[in-house]
């Protein structure tokens, strides 16, 4: 067998394998409607729910309102990490606008802080969904990993 | 080319596989086969059967690096169509993958032909089929035999051994072994398909 065919055949049984999990992974975005259905707490503050290695369980169905007191996923733009906080204000007009304020649990200010300069409220579109469950300390292998620096880069390569 | 005669290749270097590992096993003992067909009988071996699964694959393996690209360059809700499609069709690749390995392939892991060297006679075909299961120690080795242009001479020949018989403790191949079993079944065939002629 030419040695071109055998390595094909070796790249291609490896490439199904990641494949497989990728686009097992897009189904899940798919089917939760949330660009990151499954997200790994990096940080947190002593009072707060949530704990260091935390895996949350996000989704983001649009029949399915975000209420004060639901635990939300937003994106800032600049921030590339995703924050995840409390809902404690909801403003709605008849039209449908909604807009939100959020504050973390640990912290004694709103987050009005945190959004970009003039910003008061948060709207529906950096909200990436709310967070309906979570498995503790399954997250610490993904932060293990995400120290050394291919893995990081590769990562967030994969997640986006 | 008169150097094939007699003495086998397969003694300057024996194989030595980890005797517990099924896989390394099977594979050791399939090469031999296709060792043997290539180098002393002088059959051409074919992949067309092989190309197909590769190309199957590579397509899936396509859809599914088109539908990273487009992701990372079209961040989620704008790129839901494109993941919609790009995920069903590679499942259904997987799906077809799947069959095809599943009843099509079936184990054969070598097709070859057998011009006739005058040029007069048609070709033979041969085509084996190998199956070790996972945690078992018995090989069975298929071989079906066509002769003739439109396979119009067809017979089939096939052997369940241990694996203990072609291996050491070491876990090194006895080639004269697997090859002492397949020339057996491989004449058979040839014989009896003549035979119905």
């Amino acid at each position: 067998m030419h040695w071109s065919r055998k390595l094909i055949n070796r790249l291609l049984r490896y490439a199904i394998v990641v494949s497989t999990l990728l686009m097992l992974w897009k189904s899940l975005v798919l089917a939760t409607n949330c660009s990151r259905p499954i997200l790994v707490v990096l940080s947190s503050d002593g009072y707060s729910f949530y704990n260091l290695g935390d895996l949350f369980f996000v989704t983001n169905y649009p029949a399915d309102p975000i209420r004060t007191g639901d635990v939300v996923v937003f994106r800032i733009e600049g921030r590339f990490i995703p924050i995840v906080h409390r809902v404690i204000r909801v403003h709605e007009r008849e039209d449908g606008y909604v807009k939100f304020l959020t504050k973390g649990d640990g912290s004694q200010v709103d987050d009005r802080g945190l959004y970009p300069v003039g910003q008061l409220w948060l709207e529906r579109e950096q909200i990436v969904g709310k967070v309906k469950g979570y498995l503790p300390y399954l997250g610490l292998f993904v932060i293990l990993l995400s120290n050394l620096p291919l893995v990081d880069r590769l990562l967030s390569g994969v997640l986006a | 080319m008169s150097e094939s005669v007699g003495t086998n290749d397969a003694s300057n270097k024996p194989v030595k596989v980890n005797k517990w590992d099924t896989n390394a096993v099977k594979n050791a003992l399939d090469d031999a086969c296709k060792k043997y067909f290539k180098e002393t009988l002088n059959y051409t071996e074919f992949y067309t059967l092989m190309d197909r699964r590769l190309y199957i694959s590579f397509v899936a393996c396509l859809f599914s690096l088109f539908a990273l690209v487009y992701d990372w360059l079209n961040p989620f809700p704008k790129s839901r169509l494109v993941l919609i499609i790009c995920a069903a069709a590679y499942f259904v690749l997987m799906g077809i993958l799947t069959f095809y390995m599943q009843f099509i392939e079936r184990g054969k892991f070598y097709t070859g032909k057998l011009v006739d060297k005058a040029g007069l006679g048609p070709g033979s075909r041969c085509t084996i089929a190998s199956k070790l299961k996972k945690y078992d120690d018995k090989y069975c080795l298929t071989l079906k035999y066509n002769e003739g242009k439109d396979d119009s001479m067809t017979s089939s020949g096939a052997f369940i051994r241990s694996v203990g018989n072609y291996f050491d403790e070491n876990g090194v191949l006895c080639y004269n072994r697997i090859v002492a079993d397949l020339k057996t079944i491989y004449d058979q065939a040839r014989s009896n398909a003549r035979k119905v002629k």
